[in-house]
């Protein structure tokens, strides 16, 4: 669908090492403006080092990333400037315990994006009524479910205005009845053409918003191609095995 | 400190008074024992038995205000030097995190006392202060040390998540240290100030040795011009009892209310 879109993220031939052990061997892949890439695999594959490699939590050792033009691989390179414009949602949500929810939101936008109070409160009471807790503003984050606390991390993260948002296993900690609201929020964000890289066990989700799916095994990428193909007919027996597993 | 692989719940036994916590039954009646007893007997001393305690007892109130004083400036000034010391503990930087762990190896390896006269002299020999400044500088840079260890662990208790989302906020280091970890970590170091405060307070005894008029020096002063010298440590003794309960259970109190507002 956005075949001539520009790149938003590109990784060329990257490798990680932790000590002695290779995390990620020569993993390629980018992301178009617009696209949805859903990242699965077995556990220790690498999906959260290479995800979390994108906006520089783990710096690599060999090979390229570009995000939106900036080469992140490039130490002299603002990483700031990157992560302003680049989202990122965590398995264990990470609000900031000490801030309300409205504090939450707006905390990044005063302090980076410098805009002012007010400005950045009605952008936050937005979005919070967007993912469906306007209501939950004032309250501390101890005080919301896990679901609710998810979902204020993805309205944290859309009020910097991302051109991408990052996930990593955003449904993994959560109760089984408070993952479908989260996978809404989400769903809708694709709708509305966020750029988004995906890492989850959530085959249903995958096979619905996803552009593409990619399979890492063993820190590398096996197989790459559109969800109709993947879960229908992959290639590789990998997938085919980690498939049987895992539907 | 190197790690310990069987993780045993450290034994930890500060060097202030106990902090009396409600759920420590024994401890709380101690207190109360320790506190309205020392209370009931300073009375006595004072007003069931006049003399010389009665004496003593209005000859020493100059040296308790002084030793407020000490007590106070030094745990202020110790706790910027700790939390800067701290950041320099967990510091990137080779340079910065040497020198902060060469000043807390440095500190911890030379008695309190020792430490309290070469400052204070050594101060003396290139800057003109004030005594009991210098005593204060000499306190803190001690207890500095100290208080470094505990911002450093305050810090790193707060879980890495925190900093990685502040980071993915596009928030720089700096910014993200000081809206969104120290503000969590003030409130895992306030218990351990409170006790550095209690043990410094006891310390602060030490710079009677200087000449700095403090409750203790105020009792030498009094003992060695009338030579009663167990009815003037006693009155002394009870004093600096009462004052480090009376703190003890205020710091107590403060942190239940900080732990209620959660
Ligand atoms: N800090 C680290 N030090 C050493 N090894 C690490 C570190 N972080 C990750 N690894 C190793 O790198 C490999 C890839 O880890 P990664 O977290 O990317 O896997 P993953 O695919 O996200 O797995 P999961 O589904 O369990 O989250 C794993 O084998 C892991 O043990
Ligand atoms: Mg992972």
């Amino acid at each position: 669908m956005q075949e001539n879109s520009r790149l938003m993220i590109e990784a060329r031939e990257v490798s990680k090492f932790y000590g002695a052990f290779q995390a990620l061997k020569n993993v390629s892949f980018s992301v178009r403006d617009g696209e949805k890439v859903v990242i699965i695999g077995p556990s220790g594959s690498g999906k959260s080092t290479i995800l979390r490699s994108i906006n520089r939590l783990e710096t690599i050792d060999r090979g390229t990333i570009i995000v939106d033009g900036m080469d992140v691989s490039d130490p002299k390179v603002d990483i700031c400037k990157v992560r302003e414009e680049i989202g990122m949602v965590f398995q264990s949500f990470n609000l900031f315990p000490h801030k309300t929810v409205l504090e939450n939101l707006t905390l990044a936008q005063t302090v980076v994006r410098k805009r002012n109070r007010r400005e950045a409160e009605q952008i936050a009471l937005e979005l919070l009524k967007k993912v469906g807790i306007a209501e939950k503003a004032a309250a501390y984050p101890a005080k919301l479910s896990g679901g609710q606390q998810q979902r204020v991390a993805i309205a944290r993260s859309l009020a910097m205005n991302p051109k991408a948002i990052l996930f990593d296993e955003p449904t993994s900690a959560l109760d089984p009845e408070m993952i479908g609201e989260v996978l809404d929020v989400m769903k809708n964000l694709a709708q509305e053409g966020m750029t988004m890289v995906v890492v989850t066990h959530e085959m249903g989700f995958a096979r619905e918003v996803a552009d593409r799916v990619i399979f890492m095994d063993h820190g590398q990428i096996v197989e790459e191609g559109t969800p109709e193909h993947f879960f229908t007919s992959p290639d590789h027996e990998r997938a085919k095995l980690f498939l049987s597993q895992i539907l | 400190m190197s790690k310990n692989p069987t993780s045993h719940t450290p034994i930890d036994v500060g060097d202030g008074a106990a902090i009396p916590n409600k759920n420590d039954a024994g401890l709380f009646t101690a207190w109360r024992i320790a506190f309205f007893g020392a209370i009931f007997v300073s009375l006595y001393l004072a007003f069931g038995k006049s003399d010389p305690y009665y004496e003593i007892f209005k000859f020493v109130p100059d040296g308790i205000l002084v030793t407020f004083k000490v007590t106070f400036g030094a745990i202020l000034l110790a706790t910027c030097i700790g939390l800067i010391t701290g950041l320099g503990r967990i510091s990137d930087n080779r340079f910065i995190n040497g020198a902060a762990s060469l000043y807390v190896e440095v500190i911890r390896g030379i008695p309190l006392l020792v430490q309290i006269f070469y400052i204070y002299y050594a101060l003396g020999r290139f800057v003109k202060i004030p005594d009991m400044l210098s005593a204060i500088i000499a306190m803190a840079v001690c207890y500095g040390a100290y208080m470094g260890e505990v911002f450093r662990a305050g810090i790193q208790s707060i879980p890495k998540g925190q900093m990685e989302a502040a980071l993915s906020l596009g928030m720089s280091r700096g910014q993200a240290m000081r809206q969104v970890i120290l503000p969590q970590a003030f409130k895992v170091v306030l218990p351990p100030i409170g006790n550095e405060f209690i043990a410094l307070l006891k310390d602060s005894s030490l710079v009677s040795i200087l000449a700095v008029s403090d409750l203790l020096r105020r009792g030498r002063e009094y003992a060695s011009e009338t030579f009663s010298y167990f009815e003037t440590y006693t009155v002394i003794a009870l004093i600096y009892l009462v004052m480090t309960l009376f703190f003890s259970k205020l710091i107590g109190i403060m942190e239940e209310r900080l732990n209620a507002g959660k």
